[in-house]
């Protein structure tokens, strides 16, 4: 019965409950777009990290993985003593630069990588096979970006040089290479071209520069029955060995990096709580505004009810539904409206230049997503709750001498 | 007769999120500036018969407590040894907005001591060509082209292209602004329309009084829409003065945040302009709405008897 | 049928004494009841006439526990009813009160038949059975055919006797009305009258505040007001 008094009521003025709720969708839909937005790089990113199953990276001291051209010596010794770490089960080492690349008349300059196949978590195999094993550059895989920019397809002999001259042929070192695979770079922006190749042969081809060379060495940590809290504490312990034990590198954890990307994007961050807590309060305000009219116009009814024995809480229960139900409306069609806009602004921050292609920006998870819809259905039946309880608390006796004069 | 139906700090509030979407980057033109006293002149070419002198971002001094005249040590590879060299200038970071991001420490070196100290001997990574002021802007054209035809293992590519690229970042932050501007626009709008309407609606019973009273529908119905737009008018004001004040607060907390002096947020006058006209816009329309349909109710019926 | 019972024995089924209720309107206080004090047995049928302002809603409210008195007491079935809490009241008021209002005051939204399930749904009755005496007490009142009309859609007379239904969902000891009549013409007044009788006539005590001389004869005890005081009472107690 109080629901169909509150459902009634609401009824009664049909423009201004649509009108209400539209409001509320519109305050749902930046809510959830900015619960998207804030959750959603962390939840990608952690995701894209990772995704292959390393925890930890080790890079030149200072710097970010492949952030800078730096690289560190002794290579091969710094892998060994990683490997010698119980904890540690894998290690991939790779080596990155820039090479120029060109077939026929056409040239382009492209992100090489060296890494080991067998263990590196940089690429997926999406057509063609692997390079064989080699110490000598002679077969690459590449991505789409490099297929593209220079019209070539699998099995196509290419010439890579480290220098961009044609002229200058004998200045920089040049080699002959087959392309045997296609892959999807999982840290490299999509539209740049890059290639990979064994380790070794990188490291030779480039003479002096590459010799026993690094950019990076992402290491694996072994997970066991352990709960999460007792991993993390496990990697902790690890990246901090590897510190101390290698003063020319630094170890980056998920966690730290996660951290140090979510400091340079603070700001979306920040813009997304305010707008999302200026959409909870208009929320509110929107709820309390209707409510609190819809109240005041039924002073006279509700002393009625309490009169006939209705009790205080049967009234407060039948007002705050009246806020209930704008809320779960709202919600509802506020849940389509910020999916859609959501996926609109991810597309535009998507064109950031240098980002990997699995990175999003909103991100749906639907325990953060429920969260904040829940707040906001919260918050809409608290905001009722205010002018509930002034008509719960209304003086019968006055409120009916009034209703009569009224 | 005064018709008050509207709270102003509810207007105030919406014309506040009105304002927070389409606050602008100012733009500004990138230049790093000396700020320390040299010691040692800093001039190229410049060989110091033993130490050579650098030149450090304010950062490093601020954080690691490095002053002007201190020796360091350099070196192109962690764990090496390096060589000493003193510091002759502290830098100043520009206003970029593509570098805002960008934390990491920077140090300058005369050209010839960093080719030396990572082995990169007679090696750069470019060059910057200054084109003869008479010359004109097809000079630069023709010679773009005459050196990337003949392609001496270089690239060249006019500054204005480089600028357009190097700001991409800023380009897809500016269109994402506009988005979130515009939803904000959007959003703001029909809250105001709602609570405007809803306002008014609680007037229901003294529109009814008036009518009774004998008033025309014309005077009523001018009289709300008057009302609201004073009251929306109002509110964007107050809406704008708060908007100013968390502009500089963002500008604040952003400029501590990324230590650069670059503008955050930004309230032009054309911007204020736009929120207050907005919000009169819409409170004309939503008096109009809502008076439209008070002044066709009958009075009893409004009464609710 | 059905409807009210009440046994028609001497006991007092209300008691009001020395009840007195002030209001203070800005500086000046009205004294509304001045001292009241009167006894109303099972079974009777009372109507409280006096000029405006003599204070008979006044007492009805605090016969009804709408109202709590500042100084005396009510007594209602053995219980003093003048210091209840809210919720004591409401319950009160719920269960054993019904009361019936000069501008009916049905709730606009709901339909004749759930105005008068209202009541029993708040008391827990369920659904079916609720719809069920609904229906039946519709029909006892004359307006088994419009269950599903809404107060807009009943005239002034119609809507009162759904108010009598209502106020008759729980099945009260004692039905109060304020000026029940108030707002009906001649006619559809002596209708109402009628159904009063009639419900009398079945145990149930009627307590009704009225201007209306063809009310007041109807009854069989009329107690006069005037300033906050009873003046005359044609059936008092001799106690
Ligand atoms: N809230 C109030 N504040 C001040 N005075 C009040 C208030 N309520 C009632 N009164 C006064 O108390 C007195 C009794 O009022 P009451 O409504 O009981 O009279 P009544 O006999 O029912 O009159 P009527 O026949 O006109 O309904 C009146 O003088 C009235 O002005
Ligand atoms: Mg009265």
């Amino acid at each position: 019965m109080r629901t169909t008094l509150a459902w009634a009521a609401l009824r009664r003025h049909p423009m201004r409950t649509l009108l209400a709720i539209f409001g509320l969708a519109i305050a749902a839909a930046l809510l959830i777009d900015m619960v998207m937005l804030a959750t959603g790089m962390r939840a990608s990113f952690r995701s894209l990290l990772t995704s292959q199953g390393y925890q930890l990276r080790v890079t030149p001291k200072g710097t970010l993985p492949f952030d800078t051209e730096a690289s560190v010596g002794g290579a091969s010794a710094l892998v060994a003593s990683l490997r010698t770490h119980p904890d540690i089960d894998r290690v991939s080492p790779s080596l990155g630069t820039t090479v120029q690349v060109s077939i026929g008349d056409r040239a382009t300059s492209a992100f090489a990588l060296g890494t080991t196949a067998a263990v590196q978590g940089e690429y997926l195999l999406q057509g063609g096979r692997e390079a064989a094993v080699d110490t000598v550059l002679r077969e690459v895989v590449v991505n789409a970006a490099f297929l593209e920019r220079l019209g070539a397809t699998l099995g196509d002999t290419l010439d890579v040089g480290t220098e961009r001259s044609a002229q200058l042929r004998q200045a920089g070192r040049r080699a002959q290479v087959v392309l045997v695979g296609v892959v999807r770079f999982l840290y490299v922006p999509p539209g740049l071209p890059a290639m990979a190749a064994p380790l070794p042969a990188l490291q030779q081809f480039l003479g002096a520069a590459g010799r026993d060379r690094i950019s990076l060495a992402m290491a694996s940590v072994r997970v066991d029955g352990r709960d999460a809290e007792a991993q993390l504490a496990r990697i902790e312990a690890v990246r901090q060995w590897i510190e101390t034990e290698h003063p020319r590198v630094t170890a980056i954890s998920t966690e730290t990096a996660i951290v140090q990307v979510e400091e340079r994007l603070a700001y979306f961050r920040q813009l997304a709580f305010i707008l999302g807590a200026l959409s909870l309060v208009i929320g509110v305000l929107l709820v309390t505004t209707l409510v609190s009219l819809s109240v005041n116009e039924r002073l006279g009814e509700l002393a009625v009810l309490r009169a006939i024995g209705v009790p205080q809480a049967g009234v407060l229960q039948q007002i705050m539904l009246e806020g209930l139900m704008l809320g779960l409306a709202g919600i509802t069609l506020g849940l389509g409206l910020g999916l859609v806009t959501a996926r609109w602004l991810n597309t535009i921050l998507r064109d950031f230049p240098g980002l990997p292609a699995d990175l999003d920006f909103f991100v749906w998870s639907p325990e953060a997503a429920w969260k904040a819809l829940g707040m906001l259905l919260i918050a809409s039946t608290v905001a009722g709750a205010i002018p509930a309880w002034r008509a719960a608390r209304v003086r019968v006796a006055q409120a009916l001498r009034e209703e009569a004069v009224a | 007769m005064r018709l008050r139906f509207l709270r102003a700090p509810h207007v105030a509030l919406l014309c506040c999120s009105l304002l927070a979407g389409p606050s602008l980057l100012g733009a500004q033109t990138p230049r790093d500036t000396v700020i320390g006293t040299p010691t040692v002149p800093l001039a190229p070419g410049r060989v110091a018969p033993s130490v050579r002198g650098i030149a450090i971002d304010e950062r490093i001094a601020q954080d690691a407590g490095v002053r002007v005249g201190d020796t360091l040590r350099i070196a192109a590879e962690a764990g090496t040894t390096g060589e000493p060299v003193v510091v002759d200038a502290l830098v100043r970071r520009s206003a970029d907005p593509s570098e805002v991001a960008r934390s990491e420490y920077r140090v300058r070196l005369h050209l010839d001591h960093l080719q030396r100290l990572t082995n990169a001997i007679d090696r750069v990574d470019r060059f910057a060509v200054a084109v003869r002021p008479e010359a004109g802007p097809s000079a630069v054209d023709s010679l773009l082209a005459g050196v990337n035809h003949v392609a001496f293992g270089f690239r060249a590519h006019a500054s204005r292209d480089v600028a357009v690229e190097s700001s991409r970042t800023f380009q897809v932050v500016d269109r994402f602004h506009r988005a979130i501007g515009g939803i904000t626009i959007v959003a703001s709008a029909v809250f105001l329309l709602c609570i405007l309407l809803l306002k008014v609606e609680e007037r229901r019973r003294a529109v009814a009084a008036l009518r009774l009273a004998g008033l025309s529908r014309r005077t009523v119905a001018l009289s709300v829409i008057a009302e609201a737009a004073v009251v929306a008018v109002l509110g964007s004001g107050v809406g704008a003065a708060i908007g100013w004040v968390a502009t500089l607060a963002v500008n604040a907390h952003y400029q501590r945040v990324f230590r650069t002096p670059l503008t955050f947020a930004l309230l032009t006058p054309r911007i204020a302009l736009f929120a207050v006209s907005l919000s009169l816009v819409l409170g004309i329309v939503a008096g109009a709405l809502a008076a439209w349909r008070l002044v066709r109710t009958p009075p009893l019926t409004l009464l609710g008897r | 049928m059905t409807a009210p019972t009440g046994n028609r024995d001497g006991t007092p089924l209300l008691e009001a004494h020395d009840v007195q209720r002030r209001y203070e309107a800005g500086e000046s206080t009205v004294h509304a009841l001045r001292g009241v004090s009167v006894a109303i047995r099972r079974g009777e049928f009372v109507a409280i006439v006096g000029a405006s302002g003599s204070g008979k809603s006044t007492l009805l409210h605090l016969l009804g526990a709408v109202d709590a008195p500042d100084a005396g007491r009510v007594i209602f079935e053995g219980r003093d009813i003048s210091r209840l809490s809210d919720a004591e009241a409401t319950r009160l008021r719920l269960l054993r009160v019904g009361l019936v209002f000069q501008r009916f005051y049905l709730m606009p939204t709901l339909s004749a038949l759930e105005n008068v399930m209202l009541p029993m749904a708040e008391a827990g009755l369920a659904p079916a059975a609720r719809r069920a005496r609904a229906e039946e007490l519709l029909r006892y009142v004359g307006l088994g055919e419009r269950t599903g009309h809404r107060p807009t859609q009943l005239s002034g007379g119609e809507q009162q006797r759904v108010a009598v239904a209502r106020a008759l969902a729980n099945e009260p000891a004692l039905l109060l009305a304020d000026e029940p009549t108030g707002e009906l013409d001649a006619a559809t007044g002596a209708a109402l009258i009628a159904l009063l009788q009639r419900l009398n006539a079945d145990g149930l005590t009627c307590v009704l505040v009225t201007h209306d001389a063809a009310l007041a004869q109807s009854a069989q005890r009329v107690i006069t007001m005037k300033d906050g005081r009873i003046v005359q009472d044609t059936g008092a107690s001799p106690s």
